[in-house]
């Protein structure tokens, strides 16, 4: 392959796959702690999305009934992120009230949980769908700053300078953006008494309690976090092409869990790996083989579940007697 | 007024009927303890091999053979059960959320590889399936007795060897395979009949629709049909034809409720799941019902 192509695939897939990866990790933080999927984690993304769209100040150009409705104030649009992130991640700690702890303390079948946080993504589409309408919303091209506006590309290319390589300088905010995230949450996990105590909590919970982690209170901030992670990723996707509608994170969602499962399910460090597997094999699949580009992150969930079924990172699964 | 009721109504009677029989399919590898959401996957093969069939190889002027459609209903059911054991004899080694995991990539590779094949016509689909029948209602005609064939079959083996054998792998696979029995053979066994099922359901569904296409295998499907059976209950075969039944209905139930149908029918899937831990229907309820006598 010509290096030129390739270096620009690269970077492609790096930059897509440190959202994967942002995004995934909300997933398997809550998997790590609770041991379920939450299926909501989709929908998560799609608000996030919306929340941070309106609080820069967009008017809803939809057909829900509040159709070309918008705040009366605009906030910054770093300001803007971390407030609509934060908001998803709420949302996050609303579903778990509602559709995780009444099944956790009944110590219900895990099964349940997806059923019932299937439930929450249906009222969560829907309801955008109701309130803001089916319609594609786009963040305006500024929105990183009059600089990105006008310079939508970077050019560069050290092999060969007479053939510059396009990089949208979105994709490099996004991916310094992930980065950062990225490194303070392995800082979060790794080094700090939260950390510690959320990694107890995920080996076992009741020890944990003993030991005087408030568990209740872990559950809270493990589902704050995700959400937040969560809304994050939907931001950063809708600022790079657009918010798609309702239906805006279903597909994230279901990669997300190709992200994880590759990864290691529960697995943090899996799960920034998975999504880089993920983004860079889907920036190189050739042209030709374009419309099977959604297929590759399956084909991968489905050959390393043959293969190696408990990740490329996770711990070897014992079978306990 | 029946008559207008069967009018109204009619296509949603038969769309009930035909989506139990799909809950039994994944019943069925549950009562083995197995989770697998592969059931859409083999749904949309079963459709697309009617849908192909009856456009093209048995193309028609006018009303359709009733028997060709059964010989499609065989050939989808065949297909699917084949796919089934090569997909399940790998899959199935996989426990818990993990095999749920990869049925949920089985349904997605299938949806995914049928959006870009010419012969299952891309993603516009399989426009004018030819009908077997003059209305919707009479569709009856196949969907109950389908219906009815596979809650006797389920049934019946429950109460059987291979069925005792599946709840021994349900409640402990180790035991189970200590016990003599093999647990891959019965795993991957009810893995295929649920898919046969399955893509029996779809054959019929093609026609029903008039029109397949990629849409119709997806992950939402397979949540559906999971909450079909554990809201409907897991434990007995009635269960997941209620829950089928019911949940199908639900959204045209709502229809009064208007435009936030779709939003009270999520909060009511939310609320089933965290109110019913054992489904509507659970041997329980008929134990109870025994003693009261």
């Amino acid at each position: 392959m010509d290096i030129t192509v390739f270096v620009q695939n690269f970077l492609n897939g790096l930059s897509i796959g440190t959202v994967y990866a942002i995004f995934a990790l909300g997933y398997t933080i809550v998997f790590s702690i609770l041991g379920i999927i939450n299926f909501s984690h989709g929908a998560i993304f799609t608000l996030g999305a919306y929340f941070t769209y309106f609080l820069i100040g967009g008017l809803n150009n939809g057909s829900g009934i509040l159709a070309n409705a918008g705040l009366p104030f605009g906030l910054p649009f770093v300001l803007a992120i971390l407030v609509g992130s934060l908001m998803a991640g709420f949302c996050g700690v609303l579903i778990e009230r509602l559709a995780f702890k009444p099944l956790r303390t009944r110590g219900a079948d895990p099964l349940l949980a997806l059923v019932s946080s299937l439930g929450v993504a249906l009222v969560i589409v829907n309801l955008v769908q109701y309130l803001i309408g089916a319609e594609i919303l786009s963040f305006p091209s500024n929105v990183f700053g009059e600089f990105v506006n006008q310079n939508p590309s970077i050019n560069f290319n050290f092999v060969d300078p007479s053939r510059p390589i396009p990089i949208r300088t979105v994709q490099i905010i996004i991916f310094a953006v992930s980065l950062v995230i990225l490194v303070l949450l392995a800082y979060l996990i790794n080094r700090t008494k939260f950390g510690k105590a959320l990694r107890a909590v995920a080996e076992n919970p009741i020890t944990a309690s003993l030991l005087g982690v408030s568990v209740d209170r872990y559950i809270f901030l493990t589902f704050l976090l995700s959400g937040f992670l969560g809304g994050l990723a939907g931001t950063l996707v809708g600022t790079s092409f657009s918010i798609s509608g309702p239906y805006f994170g279903v597909t994230y969602g279901l990669k997300g869990l190709a992200v994880i499962v590759l990864g290691g399910l529960g697995d943090i460090p899996g799960a920034v790996l998975g999504g880089l597997v993920i983004g860079l094999a889907e920036a190189f699949v050739p042209g030709d083989f374009s419309a099977y580009k959604e297929a590759v992150a399956f084909a991968l969930l489905f050959i390393i579940l043959l293969v190696r079924p408990q990740g490329l990172l996770g711990r070897r699964l014992i079978q306990k007697v | 007024m029946f008559e207008s009721f069967f009018n109204q109504y009619g296509f949603l009677m038969v769309y009930m009927v035909l989506q139990a029989t799909l809950a039994l399919s994944l019943y069925l590898p549950l009562t083995a303890g197995q989770l697998s959401l592969a059931s859409p996957g083999f749904f949309a093969l079963g459709g697309y091999i009617a849908a192909v069939m009856s456009t093209t190889v048995w193309a028609t002027n006018g009303m359709f053979p009733i028997p060709y459609l059964l010989l499609e209903m065989l050939l989808g059911g065949l297909a699917s059960g084949l796919l089934a054991v090569v997909v399940g004899v790998p899959a199935l080694r996989l426990r818990g959320i993990y095999l749920a995991l990869a049925t949920i990539a089985f349904v997605e590779i299938l949806r995914v590889v049928s959006l870009n094949l010419t012969i299952t016509g891309g993603a516009v689909g399989i426009f004018g399936i030819p009908q077997p029948f003059n209305s919707s209602l009479e569709y009856m005609w196949v969907a109950l007795p389908l219906l009815i064939a596979c809650v006797i079959f389920t049934a019946r083996l429950e109460k059987s060897r291979i069925g005792r054998a599946f709840v021994a792998i349900r409640e402990d696979e180790l035991a189970a395979d200590a016990m003599g029995v093999n647990p891959t053979y019965h795993k991957v066994l009810a893995f295929v009949i649920g898919a046969m099922i399955a893509g029996m359901v779809g054959a019929i569904t093609a026609h029903f629709l008039n029109t397949w296409n990629a849409r119709q295998g997806t992950f939402d499907a397979s949540i559906n049909i999971l909450a079909f059976v554990l809201i409907g209950g897991s434990r007995m075969t009635l269960g997941p034809v209620v829950g089928g039944m019911l949940l199908t209905a639900l959204p045209e139930i709502l229809r009064p409720v208007g435009d936030v149908r779709l939003i009270v029918n999520g909060f009511l899937l939310t609320l089933g799941a965290v109110l019913l831990p054992q489904g509507l229907i659970s041997p329980r309820v008929f134990k109870r019902k025994k003693v009261d006598v």
